[in-house]
């Protein structure tokens, strides 16, 4: 490409808004619509992915130049598979409740596109700070946008935000909730709505930026 | 439980995608033509129930007497993608017509999550997610296991087929510029779960 290149404070917000891996980019969905019936799952999935990708992207940038082009991406699947595996351990080690409520979910880290499409996106092509800055900035994107989705589901379905057990916070009486929204069925509802809100907000900016330019 | 209800429980209580939300990324993206989603669908099911069976002779003939368990994400995702590009060059070697049908398929499977996700949910959980393969604590057996990962991968090409048909017909309807594309096809689906919901009576 010849575009020059970004700043760090460019690569770290990129995944902020504009190349959101949840709402812009959709990587990583099975997660997404799967850990989000509660936002306790949801933070705890989004933890989870922050530790996996920005690892995942440090030492994917620090082997880049020794790995052979040929087979670079079972060597990247093998990184990352290590690393959720240590990840696994960890949970199930210290968060055991949190680890039983993502189960499949938590060994699916591997497949998630978010974590590859990384590493072959960036990591590969660029310095270990600057991965690792990527990494953060997107995985961080990526708990922004399933702790939101895991926020309406949780509160419109059972009228709480339960976090850690202790705080919690009741809002909505037991008549006016939406108890589809928290089974599977209603994480579809909620992100389909979301995303169209998003695309609304991106394409009014995107306007006024071209009319700015006419 | 018998064989049937397993079958019958993967393929529609338990619905991979609607339910389960494993493999949602061809989904969405595969799934806007009909006979690419045939496509994807036999391939997926071809995938998903030969490397269970792969996985569950690994984890009980090779993991489970060495202790070594912990490792299973690793050598699970490992035989996958070699069992995929193995299956891709018997398909390229013998066969045109089906390679020219699934080829370009058949990469995009190895990180379908859904046959690692079924893959584990047989041999680590034992029980599946959705707990209609086995009651807690059991462990199925080779039949049941793959009888269970037949059924969810034909649950999951039945749902990605009847969801394309939508999304063919829909093209033709306009539709608001911020819903075009993904969020009306999430509503959609959501549509479609509801009405899978009501199978959850039977088993």
């Amino acid at each position: 490409m010849a575009r020059k290149p970004k700043s760090l404070k460019e690569v770290f917000t990129a995944g902020f808004f504009k190349q959101n891996p949840t709402f812009v980019q959709f990587l990583g969905m099975c997660p997404t619509l799967a850990v989000t019936g509660s936002v306790e799952n949801a933070l705890g999935m989004g933890a989870g992915v922050i530790f996996v990708l920005v690892l995942s992207n440090l030492i994917i940038s620090l082997i880049r130049d020794f790995v052979p082009n040929e087979v670079r991406i079972p060597i990247y699947i093998v990184v990352i598979a290590s690393l959720v595996t240590v990840l696994e351990m960890l949970m199930n080690a210290f968060v055991p409740d949190l680890a039983a409520s993502l189960g499949t979910f938590l060994s699916l880290i591997v497949v998630n596109c978010l974590i590859l499409g990384r590493a072959e996106a960036f990591a590969s092509k660029n310095g270990p700070v600057k991965s690792m800055a990527d990494g953060l900035g997107m995985a961080l994107g990526f708990t922004g946008g399933i702790v939101l989705i895991a926020f309406f589901r949780e509160l419109l379905g059972s009228g709480s935000i339960t976090i850690w057990g202790d705080l919690a916070l009741q809002l909505i009486p037991e008549t006016y909730q939406i108890s589809i929204l928290v089974a599977p069925a209603g994480a579809f509802l909620v992100f389909g709505i979301l995303v169209a809100q998003v695309n609304k907000i991106r394409f009014n900016k995107e306007d006024k930026q071209q009319q700015e330019v006419a | 439980m018998s064989v049937l209800a397993i079958a019958f429980g993967a393929i529609f209580v338990s619905n991979v995608v609607l339910n389960q939300f494993y493999g949602l990324c061809p989904f969405l993206g595969v799934s806007t033509k009909k006979s690419s989603a045939l496509s994807m669908g036999m391939a997926v099911t071809f995938v998903i129930t030969l490397s269970t069976m792969i996985a569950y002779v690994i984890y009980h003939k090779v993991l489970v007497p060495n202790g070594i368990e912990y490792l299973s994400t690793i050598v699970f995702i490992l035989v996958i993608a070699s069992f995929v590009q193995l299956v891709e060059m018997v398909i390229k070697r013998f066969s045109a017509t089906v390679y020219s049908a699934l080829g370009v398929y058949l990469p995009l499977i190895t990180t379908n999550c859904a046959v690692l996700g079924v893959a584990i949910d047989v041999t680590v959980n034992g029980t599946g997610s959705s707990k209609i393969l086995m009651a807690a604590g059991q462990v199925p057996t080779f039949f049941e296991a793959t009888v269970y990962a037949l059924g969810i991968s034909i649950g999951y090409a039945l749902v990605i087929f009847l969801f394309s048909a939508i999304r063919e017909e829909m093209a033709a309807y306009p539709i608001k510029r911020n819903w075009q594309g993904i969020p009306i096809a999430l509503i959609t689906a959501f549509i479609m779960a509801m009405i899978f919901v009501g199978f959850g009576g039977i088993v």
